[in-house]
């Protein structure tokens, strides 16, 4: 009797587990928007390709323009042929279709927005999701009557040369006692222990 | 009869269930490769690189940088040649293209300090706090506009003009006080330490009559 006990456990244990796993199975859903390029991977390839493209080589090439900015905005004035999709909501299902129809089709988006670091952020995340169809148009827009104006700019230009600006000063100044000049001081050592990195533990 | 038939099937039930088993095991195998993702999920870094609150002013860093709060690194992504050349005080100097070495991960990966990307505007400051805050690194800020702004704003302040309200005044003042803490020389500062030194004025004499000692009284 009590062998016969034990034996109904086991079964009814076992067919739970079984249901367990078809749970499992018939749940599961793959996620949504996941990355195509890792952080390394993505660093390489921003600092070895080019990603920027200039105004006249979209007028004479097959390319499709998106406008990052908000619907306001385009509506007050876009790039001709250029599609909205604001940059809070480029990983909608919606815009995710489109862009992977671009990318099909061998077309290259162009992203633009009010100012060059405006249309990086969507840029980089389109960019890591695995669109590697896509190029930043590094211009800036401005508005004068009401018309929109495209002016091409330079990113990362350094503007000024601020050591020599400095040194001038100093000089036209005239001054006799030497200026504190503030001078880097050493290095902040930070103190942080590395990590060890942990030998790969045996997954199943 | 039946029963006989009921047993016989119940005696095979383990194998059964066994067999079931291991049929299940292998449709593991079969199951989609599981794709695992670095970092945070793109929704989450999507939301957060679009609000602007990682952005520091160039006013709040020159404030601290005068007050001298160690309380923050600040990273200059720029390559070394334009790092050597001029940088703000206490940066370090990790180019973008060398962000993920061994080296600098004991900068950007730690909770003590606040990491401020900086670069000649902020472009690739941002895309270097992408990155890191994708890896889910803690308290990145990247300085707004970079170094062309440090330079509009605090190295070569502009005049406000005379109609402009005296808030600008005021700010401008502050930012003129901040160029010449950064090392920048006005021909009119001078002339002002020498005005401030005025003669001393004559001490003037008080005259207090002392009290003459009274004649010991006798007591009691």
């Amino acid at each position: 009797m009590k062998e016969l006990e034990k034996t109904k456990r086991i079964s009814i244990a076992s067919t739970l587990f079984i249901l367990a796993i078809l749970i499992g199975v018939l749940t599961f859903e793959r996620p949504k928007n996941t990355y195509a390029l890792n952080t390394k991977s993505t660093l390489e390839k921003l600092t070895t390709n080019d990603y920027f493209i200039s105004v006249n080589e979209i007028k004479r090439e097959n390319f499709k323009l998106i406008d990052i900015r908000s619907q306001y905005d385009y509506d007050k004035g876009h790039i001709e042929n250029a599609i909205n999709m604001a940059s809070s909501d480029i990983i909608t299902e919606e815009n995710q279709a489109l862009l992977t129809e671009l990318k099909n089709s061998n077309k290259t988006a162009v992203i633009y927005g009010n100012k060059p670091a405006q249309a990086n952020i969507p840029f980089l995340i389109l960019y890591q999701l695995g669109f590697d169809n896509i190029k930043l148009l590094p211009v800036e827009l401005d508005y004068y009557q009401n018309k929109l104006i495209v002016s091409p700019t330079e990113v990362e230009k350094s503007k000024q040369d601020i050591k020599s600006f400095i040194e001038e000063s100093v000089k036209n100044a005239k001054v006799e006692t030497p200026v504190n000049v503030v001078k880097p001081i050493k290095k902040k050592v930070v103190v942080v222990q590395k990590k060890k990195k942990k030998a790969p533990e045996g997954g199943c | 009869m039946d029963k006989k038939k009921i047993a016989k099937v119940l005696s095979f039930r383990y194998k059964i269930m066994a067999a079931i088993l291991v049929v299940l095991a292998g449709g593991l195998v079969l199951l989609p490769k599981y794709q695992k993702q670095e970092g945070i999920k793109s929704e989450a870094l999507l939301n957060h690189a679009i609000s602007p609150e990682r952005y520091i002013s160039t006013d709040q860093i020159s404030d601290k940088l005068i007050s001298r709060d160690p309380s923050f690194i600040l990273v200059d992504v720029r390559d070394e040649a334009s790092y050597n050349d001029y940088t703000l005080p206490n940066a370090i100097n990790i180019p973008l293209a060398k962000l993920f070495d061994d080296n600098s991960a004991p900068y950007l990966n730690q909770d003590q300090f606040d990491v401020v990307f900086f670069s000649n505007d902020n472009f690739h400051a941002d895309q270097a706090w992408i990155l890191c805050y994708r890896l889910g690194y803690k308290n990145l800020r990247v300085l707004k506009g970079g170094l062309n702004q440090w330079f509009n704003t605090i190295i070569n302040p502009k005049i406000p003009s005379e109609d402009m309200p005296a808030e600008d005044f005021e700010l401008y003042s502050t930012r003129k006080a901040a160029s010449m803490f950064f090392g920048v020389a006005y021909q009119d500062q001078n002339v002002e330490k020498d005005m401030a030194i005025s003669k001393p004025a004559p001490k003037k004499i008080i005259t207090v009559a002392k009290k003459k000692k009274r004649p010991v009284e006798g007591g009691c």
